[in-house]
């Protein structure tokens, strides 16, 4: 907010305008019930008098035209002179009322006008907010920090200063952030020469080899985590990653072990609980994820459910859809199979069919209701 | 500062409509003074509305992201026309765009209107201001558009991609100046029935404003079933969506009311009915605008589905919908009843018209409104799809289509049937002939195809047959009919052009209907595919970069039956600020057929492909077109014309009632 505060005249100005348009609509609506307003007669009489009169005429040209035969001419003047006579009845047992539009009501009319708009505004606007247009925030976005031009400006100074410990503290997670995992690890390696390797560090450097390597451990980032892991034992991220890093291995045993530990060290409410606890089970259970034969037998029973529900009854495509999936997670192809066409059956549009040409297409499923 | 200007001026313009509402209902027996009054309000507040409209376009072309509204809607980089059309856009922008057009008209009304009885002028622009003050207020009140937001933001969101096209910069705005048209009519209903007074003055107004809303809306419904058609990527052009509904709804009962508004200003009858009509159409306007803001439906167009905005919204309505309704019921028997005719007559086929028209009307609201009653009360989620609008529909429309030729050949007052068959028999035996010959070069099998291009070709040759009739052509010289068909009234033109653009409507549904063939396939760059003789060869594949979207491009050679190729180019986008992906389709178009080709998601190391031929889909957006022109042309025919009763040959006597 770099500009907000600089004009302390723009919330004067803007009521001096608002008031200003408030009093010209105001005039404006007071001038037009003024001095024009003469009391003409039996308006409404009049209006219908010249309305026939466009009637007659618009008659005529048409039968000067040819457009309209002589007798139809006569019995459209018939209508035209009955409609007139109910009119003229209907006005002369019309009272018209006496009472104009006074200048009271017109001015509390107007005042309304002024002390509603005014006072709405007054608890809805921000008089004193100015536009910000993007043009007039270039020099706001100046100061934002630039992340690109900032780190580049630290590794100038880490060239001229290579044992600035500071700059290397700045500059590692965000190589981090941006993927650059080599130069984070550089950044780490470089912090660890300069101070002490604290077991944060050498987590985080082990973190940026196994990131560079796209996940894969090596026996350098194993050693640092199990010195991280040594020097503090309360130490929790290098405890998982151990822990990680023997489940992806395939050390089963060990891999339990180490998730235990790490376990250990929980209160009980931290985020990567549910993780570990996952991790322990798939360790304990020789690296497969524990299948839970009830709810295989669930899954299947739903499966079979909504088969037989469509068979019977039809449904949406895109109960057809989640049908055709289910199979293809399950790995019965066949069935997908059959299912597919079933919904083609049903379906024979491809424009109704929606994404599930798209899902069977990329199983590799026939696709013949793609035939025109 | 700009903002808050326009923010005030949005607020006293409700302040305007609102003491003018007030003062309008309690004076308006005043005479002249009134009148002059609330016409001078209906312009101001028509330049106050454009004031804070305006105020919303700098903002957003600017990218002053202070303006929440801008900042949640818009991005530096779009390109002008889409920071322009962002405005609208969204709830709060669009609520802006409705009320604009909403004073535009009531300062034409006010503008034009100065010969109208000062009673009736009064009470118009009174009702007027209520819908301006309601809507207003309701768009200040839950959808504030000039809410502030401190500190700017240094982007903003972008608007949804799909929008993100020509056809949100025209489809909203000619939609909702046929919605909002209809306001007119709706109030000049409510002056009717509050003054008890109901006349041929009246219904000379009604009529043109019932016919330019009409021609809008059927432009932007047209736009809209385009746009869906090119954008959404499946080729559809119409889904029986609840909102393609909602202004589908509108549009009939527009058109049932134009056609009684005709009966009411050349024979002064159905005036009871023409203002019961006035009040359903902009009713079914109102539901077409606001339902899909309820948060009831959801669908593309719903931008905001804030529960308490959904139910000041659905009060609002049934106070406007309920209160009119009310007023018709308590008032409608005061108003004198008009002339009398035959069952067959001119009349007579447009009454048969309206009731077509009403029950399909039904037909539609029922289909939309109860599967969100079911939901609401059972909770129980059906939908109902489109075979039930086609048949229900389409069992209306056919005998309907089936009589129109009949009606502009009928007298007023009482007609002869079979002088206008007779004259109708040459349309008819064309359009068998060339049903049949279609029918047999195409090989089609029995189906309801040549049905339906029966009943298309009938009505275009009917609506031509009306104008041979009228320049006796065949039966005179030729230049002699020339000069009689150019002497003919601009009104008996339109009725031939409206009528001759429905059987061309008609007839694109029942051809792209009947011969659309497609083929989903996968492609990879070099290889070809085939589809009614067209050979679709895939060229290569690009990844490009757009000014906020990336785009991987499909480029494509398509190899026409005669010989002749093209290249097209399918793409699909992936929009930087939201990272939502958009289908952009390749549309060629042969003749008045179109190939559609879309580039479908990437799977491993090939692309799907999808395409389609649609033979003669333009005719239904040709058919829309000319029902537009149809009625600017009538527009322009403002002469005044009565509808003389032609008299049986001796019965003179019969002419008075």
């Amino acid at each position: 907010m770099p500009r907000a505060g600089v004009k302390h005249s723009g919330p004067m100005l803007f009521w001096f305008i608002a008031i200003a348009v408030t009093a010209i609509a105001c005039a404006a609506l007071f001038y037009a019930a003024g001095p024009r307003a003469v009391n003409a007669a039996a308006p409404e009489l009049d209006d219908a008098n010249s309305h026939f009169r466009l009637v007659l005429a618009g008659i005529d040209a048409d039968v000067a035209a040819g457009k309209l035969g002589e007798p139809e001419a006569v019995a459209a003047r018939g209508e035209l002179a009955r409609e007139i006579l109910r009119l003229k009845a209907e006005a002369g047992r019309m009272v018209a009322p006496p009472h104009g539009l006074g200048r009271m009501p017109l001015l509390a009319g107007l005042g309304g006008i002024a002390v509603l708009a005014l006072g709405l505004y007054a608890m809805l606007g921000s008089p004193d907010l100015p536009s910000q247009p993007l043009a007039g925030r270039d020099d706001a976005m100046a100061q934002q920090i630039d992340l690109d031009a900032a780190i580049a400006r630290i590794e100038a100074q880490l060239t001229a200063n290579p044992d600035d410990l500071r700059g290397w503290t700045v500059i590692a997670p965000a190589y981090l952030e941006m993927g650059r995992y080599a130069d984070a690890a550089r950044a780490y390696r470089r912090m660890m020469e300069l101070g002490e390797p604290t077991a944060d560090l050498q987590t985080s450097l082990a973190e940026a080899l196994m990131l560079g390597a796209d996940g894969a451990g090596s026996a350098e980032a194993m050693d640092l985590l199990r010195a991280a892991a040594a020097s503090d034992p309360n130490h929790v991220l290098s405890r998982l990653y151990i822990a990680a890093d023997l489940t992806r291995a395939g050390d089963y045993p060990a891999a339990a072990a180490a998730w235990q530990a790490a376990l250990a060290l929980s209160k009980g409410d931290e985020p990567w609980l549910p993780a570990a606890q996952q991790g322990l089970a798939v360790a304990q259970n020789g690296g497969v994820a524990p299948a839970n034969a009830q709810e295989a037998e669930m899954i299947g029973q739903m499966v079979g459910g909504l088969a037989d529900r469509l068979a019977a009854e039809g449904g949406s495509i895109a109960e057809w859809t989640q049908l055709v999936r289910a199979y293809l997670v399950l790995d019965d192809t066949d069935s997908a199979q059959a299912a597919y066409d079933a919904a083609v059956a049903s379906y024979p549009q491809a424009f109704d069919r929606g994404d599930l040409d798209t899902l069977a297409l990329g199983a590799g499923l026939t696709l013949n209701g793609a035939q025109p | 500062m700009s903002i808050e200007l326009g923010h005030f001026a949005l607020i006293l313009a409700f302040a305007i409509a609102t003491v003018s509402a007030v003062g309008g209902f309690a004076f308006w027996r005043s005479g002249q003074r009134i009148a002059l009054v609330l016409s001078q309000g209906a312009v101001l507040q028509f330049i106050l509305i454009a004031v804070a409209f305006a105020a919303l376009i700098q903002a957003f072309v600017t990218s002053d992201f202070s303006l929440l509204l801008a900042a949640n809607n818009s991005h530096s980089l779009k390109p002008l026309i889409f920071k322009i059309s962002g405005v609208w856009g969204n709830h709060e922008g669009s609520m802006v765009l409705w009320i604009f057009i909403l004073v535009a008209f009531g300062a034409m009304v006010a503008t034009f209107g100065r010969k109208l009885p000062h009673d009736l002028l009064a009470l118009v622009l009174a009702t007027q201001s209520l819908l301006t003050s309601a809507f207003a207020g309701f768009t200040i009140f839950t959808s504030n558009p000039f809410a502030r937001l401190i500190p700017a933001p240094i982007e903003g969101n972008d608007l949804n991609p799909v929008l993100q096209d020509i056809g949100l910069a025209i489809h909203p705005p000619l939609l909702y100046a046929g919605y909002v048209g209809f306001s007119i009519c709706f109030s000049f209903a409510i002056a009717a029935l509050v003054s008890g007074r109901i006349d041929q003055a009246w219904a000379r107004w009604v009529r043109p404003w019932t016919m330019l809303s009409w021609t809008f809306l059927t432009l932007g419904i047209a736009m809209g079933s385009y746009w869906a058609y090119y954008e959404l990527g499946w080729g559809g052009w119409w889904f029986w969506d609840p909102v393609e509904n909602a202004s589908f709804m509108p549009w009939l009962a527009g058109t049932a009311l134009l056609h009684s508004a005709l009966v009411m200003e050349k024979r002064n009858a159905l005036k009871i009915w023409t203002v019961f009509l006035s009040i359903i159409t902009f009713s079914l306007s109102l539901l077409g605008t606001f339902l899909v803001r309820s948060g009831i439906l959801t669908s593309v167009h719903t931008f905001a589905s804030d529960p308490t905005r959904g139910l000041v919204i659905l009060t609002l309505l049934a106070l406007v919908i309920g209160g009119a309704f009310a007023l018709f019921a308590f008032r409608a028997a005061s108003l004198r009843q008009g002339g009398l005719f035959a069952p067959v007559s001119r009349e007579g086929a447009l009454i048969l018209n309206n009731l077509f028209l009403a029950t399909a009307v039904g037909a539609v609201l029922v289909g939309t409104l109860y599967p969100l009653l079911l939901d609401a009360l059972a909770g129980t989620t059906i939908s109902v799809g489109a075979p039930f609008f086609n048949l229900t529909f389409g069992t209306l429309m056919a005998p309907l289509l089936l009589v129109l030729p009949f009606g502009p050949l009928l007298a007023w007052k009482r007609a002869d049937i079979v002088s206008a068959a007779q004259r109708l028999i040459g349309a008819a035996a064309l359009a068998i002939f060339v049903t049949i010959l279609i029918s047999a070069l195409s090989g089609i099998a029995v189906s309801l195809a040549p049905l339906g291009l029966l009943l298309g070709f009938w009505v275009a040759f009917g609506a031509i047959a009306e104008l041979v009739d009228r320049s006796k052509l065949g039966r005179i010289p030729l230049a002699e009919s020339g000069r009689r068909l150019i002497g003919l009234p601009r009104s008996a033109w339109s009725t031939a052009i409206a009528h001759f653009g429905i059987g061309i409507t008609v007839l694109g549904i029942v051809a792209t209907s009947a011969w659309e063939t497609e083929r989903v396939t996968t492609l990879n760059p070099g290889e070809s595919t085939e589809l009614s003789g067209y050979t679709i060869a895939f060229d290569r594949f690009d990844t490009v970069e757009g000014p906020n979207y990336l785009s991987d491009e499909g480029h494509f050679t398509v190899t026409a039956p005669d010989g002749g190729t093209r290249q097209m180019l399918a793409d699909r986008r992936t929009y930087v600020a939201s990272g939502m992906p958009t289908t952009e389709a390749a549309i060629e178009t042969y003749g008045f057929s179109q190939l559609y080709l879309q580039l479908g998601e990437p799977l491993d190391n090939t692309h799907v492909v999808r395409v389609w031929h649609k033979p003669y889909i333009t005719l239904i957006w040709l058919g829309a077109i000319l029902m537009a022109c149809a009625g600017f042309l009538s527009l322009t025919d403002r002469k005044l014309r009565v509808g003389a009763p032609r008299r049986a040959a001796k019965s003179a006597a019969q002419a008075a009632e």
